[in-house]
């Protein structure tokens, strides 16, 4: 008999007929009567002072209805990190400093796109430059420009973290290695841009339609920044067209709109262009990390200390939650004796970065893992021994920082093995690499500073059985109303298109705090799971009578039947007990409501994936081209709620993350991004995708729903290290700069000649 | 015996966690201490990751050491 009837079953996403055929309405479909189109003015100096803004011309251009600047705000600086005031250090629109090339300086409402494109060209600001500073090595110097008065030195964020002796480690150590890594930009590429339409009306209410990750943290963000309660800000986002980070903090095109319509009582639309979403929304981290490991002969980690200067951009935005992850994930997912991080975030004359999918540990990941074949390879140690050796387990505590309760890592090295050995010999030029990796569940601090659950959900039965599900997560893409139904249809023990599910509505849905983190289907699914469970309860209670069980705990509903669980032939209809019920109750349908929230767990999260990936890649000598032939992952997300979806993530992860690794960057001169462009910017293409493979290893997660865990960021995490490691078999050459590009290959190869 | 923190006056078992926690917290009123007593807050922490071997700590430990209030 099948342990589960819904969960562990493949099956297509909720939404995702309404996708296909065009019925589901994104941000950017939406129309409102009488709406505006908005555009806005940005910053073309990465430093300066703002003197004037004239804006007469403009507002005199006919169609323009309203023009606004800094001044129109309440000058109130803004930023996710609620809880430390000189984290929330972003304007949104400038006043009387830019700080980026990009920066918003002014927005204009007028009747068409091409109008407000035209007035923006009749804006005059004058500025005063001001000398920048463009690399977070150059801008801690003394005497190197300062982008905020609070931030000397321009150190914006720094995080320690240590335990055990490190010094002590060190001494004992047989092999000591050590290296500096660069790990570059990247973007988003969401395919739906930052969007939004904004509907203020002269009661005082605020309508917002949005692609984002946390309506929930929109809400809120623009009712801080705009001087409104937050209950009269509704944020509706029905369908977000991607999001892995971009999404969760409050945009220009959101703020803009809203403050266009708040002077005009009027819809006002705003849709950022690609070139905007490349050089004026957030981008990931760019990171230089020093990376120490005191190691005994027989591969046995004892001492790690790791430093990194990471590049924040002009503002603080999530950083220092990726300055924070990146340095527990450093030493993931392996036991380290003693650790040592010192990370520090610098300002800088950029585009300010911030959460992208991985946030932060993608680039741990990438040293760590390239320095540990560098190290198996100097003690002739195998690549999949010296991780084995070391590798977390079950009930493995980080000291101070967390305690692992489940974990498959054992079975994924096994399994890879298995697969790296299937292989045979492999022709010239061709290497696997293999890169161990863990992410999390979702995260305990609140920096947010929220008085309300992190995830809550409502279930309703109404009198044909069908139930209507209420949660507060956001799907982006990532599949997560799939695996709320799921979820909730496997506790209630009825079908999966029994469930109807409300989502992306802050008026009739419960408070989540998003989809970020990989936090989804632990924590919105344990609210999910307790609301379906304390519904069936209350049906169950009506069941009892019939059924005589010695107490109600003896009954559960499976396939649509309450039955003793000793007894599953012996039942009753679902659809009938449900009818009866809801008469008993006044007529009232069955509703109940879950909430969660993680304590007692530790400072990161909850609960955390782990797995191993190896990349099989051709290297060609005379070019440098790397080819990706096999991406193979085996990974332990606990139970596997809807095997489709995890498949899903896994293969869009290889193609972001490969990206990271040998395509994709954001080069920049004097802080202007060089190819805000689809042409330029390379982004794996659909050809240079390899053979990719996904091998589950299951496991119980007790903190999870039915004992799931993540299976979404962690995925980008390996890629970019297991694919350098590859082309270290292939050719002997290790790069610690990404991307690995052909030109870097060739340079190395032609060095390696030399020698 | 602990060593209690002389801004928020929490107390830490020894020097080193109590230097930890000055760095951690770094709000103006921590840094404005370390600063009165003759270094530079920023230096010591760029001192922290420029060089092995946990200098800035140690040497923000050392100052503790003399400064902050022992309590039992």
């Amino acid at each position: 008999m099948k342990k589960y009837s819904v969960i562990n079953t493949p099956v297509h996403n909720i939404d995702g007929i309404a996708k296909i055929t065009g019925r589901a309405k994104y941000t950017f479909d939406i129309t409102l009567p009488r709406m505006l189109h908005g555009k806005i003015l940005r910053s073309s100096y990465p430093h300066a002072e703002i003197l004037h803004i004239d804006t007469s011309k403009a507002e005199r251009l006919r169609g323009v209805k309203a023009v606004v600047t800094g001044k129109d705000t309440l000058g109130k600086k803004q930023g996710i990190w609620r809880r430390f005031k000189e984290l929330c250090d972003e304007e949104i629109l400038a006043r009387d400093r830019v700080r980026y090339i990009g920066e918003p300086v002014a927005a204009v409402a007028a009747i068409d796109e091409d109008t407000a494109e035209q007035a923006l060209d009749l804006i005059e600001v004058e500025y005063k430059p001001l000398p920048g500073v463009f690399e977070p090595l150059e801008a801690i110097k003394e005497g190197a420009p300062q982008l905020h008065e609070h931030a000397e030195r321009n150190i914006n964020v720094t995080r320690h973290i240590e335990w055990g002796d490190v010094d002590e480690g060190f001494k004992k150590a047989d092999y000591v290695r050590e290296d500096w890594f660069r790990c570059s930009s990247q973007a988003h590429v969401c395919m739906e841009t930052h969007c939004a339409v904004a509907d203020y009306t002269p009661e005082g209410k605020l309508t917002v339609y949005t692609s984002t990750q946390s309506h929930y943290y929109i809400k809120v963000l623009l009712a801080e920044i705009l001087g409104l309660r937050e209950n009269d800000v509704r944020v509706i986002s029905r369908y977000t067209g991607g999001g892995f980070g971009s999404k969760f903090e409050l945009d220009s095109a959101q703020f803009c709109s809203s403050l266009l319509s708040m002077k005009l009582c009027q819809p006002v639309k705003i849709v950022l262009t690609r070139e905007e979403e490349f050089t004026a929304t957030k981008r990931r981290t760019p990171m230089f990390y020093y990376v120490r490991s005191g190691i005994k002969k027989d591969g046995t980690f004892l001492a790690k200390e790791a430093r990194v200067f990471t590049e924040g951009g002009a503002y603080t935005a999530m950083g220092a939650t990726a300055l924070y992850l990146t340095g527990f994930f450093q030493s993931f997912p392996y036991v380290w004796p003693s650790y040592r991080f010192d990370g520090y975030r610098v300002y800088t004359n950029t585009a300010p970065t911030s959460a992208m999918r991985g946030f932060g540990a993608p680039q741990a990941t990438f040293c760590a893992e390239t320095q540990i074949d560098l190290i198996a390879d100097e003690l002739g140690i195998d690549p999949i021994e010296i991780r084995r050796k070391n590798a977390m387990y079950p009930g493995y505590e980080v000291p101070g920082q967390a305690t692992i309760q489940s974990c498959g890592l054992d079975q994924c090295l096994d399994k890879i093995d298995e697969w790296i050995k299937s292989r045979g010999k492999l022709p010239a030029h061709r290497g696997i690499g293999i890169a161990a990796y863990g992410f999390m569940s979702g995260g305990i601090f609140n920096w947010f500073d929220t008085p309300y659950a992190f995830s809550s959900a409502i279930v309703q039965i109404n009198i044909d059985g069908k139930v209507d599900l209420y949660v507060g997560s956001q799907d982006m893409g990532q599949g997560s109303n799939t695996t709320m139904a799921l979820i909730c249809a496997e506790e209630l023990g009825v079908k999966f298109e029994d469930i109807r599910l409300h989502m992306g509505d802050t008026e009739n849905c419960p408070v989540d705090l998003g989809a970020w983190g990989s936090r989804e289907t632990l924590m919105q699914g344990n609210a999910v799971k307790m609301a379906a469970s304390k519904a069936k309860q209350q049906i169950l209670e009506f069941a009892v009578a019939k059924l005589t069980p010695n107490i109600v705990y003896d009954l559960d509903i499976k396939d649509g039947c309450i039955h003793l669980i000793a007894r599953p032939e012996r039942g009753l209809s679902y659809y009938d007990v449900v009818k009866e019920a809801i008469r008993g109750k006044d007529g009232q349908p069955i509703i109940a409501r879950g909430h969660y929230t993680p304590h007692r767990k530790g400072m990161i999260s909850p609960a955390y994936s782990f797995g191993v990936q190896a990349v099989e890649a051709d290297v060609d000598p005379d070019t440098g081209k790397i080819t990706l032939k096999n991406c193979v992952t085996a990974h332990d997300c606990g139970q596997v709620i809807n095997p489709l979806g995890v498949k899903g993530q896994l293969e869009g992860a290889i193609a972001m993350a490969a990206g990271y690794g040998f395509t994709e960057d954001l080069p920049m001169d004097e802080g202007k991004i060089l190819n805000p462009n689809l042409v330029d910017y390379m982004l794996l293409r659909a050809t240079e995708m390899p053979e990719t493979t996904v091998m589950e290893v299951e496991t119980y997660e007790p903190e999870g729903p039915f004992g799931a865990k993540e299976a979404g960021e962690g995925l980008t995490n390996p890629t970019a290290g297991a694919l350098g490691n590859a082309v270290f078999h292939a050719t002997g050459i290790s790069i610690k700069n990404l991307p690995i590009t052909p030109e870097k290959v060739l340079n190395a190869l032609k060095e390696k000649k030399k020698k | 015996m602990g060593y209690q923190c002389p801004v928020c006056e929490k107390i830490w078992p020894d020097t080193m966690e109590l230097a930890r926690h000055v760095f951690g917290v770094g709000d103006q009123a921590h840094k404005d201490w370390v600063n009165s007593k003759g270094v530079n807050f920023i230096e010591l922490l760029l001192l922290q990751t420029m060089e092995p071997g946990n200098k800035g700590y140690k040497a923000l430990a050392e100052i503790l050491e003399k400064e902050a209030k022992k309590v039992d």
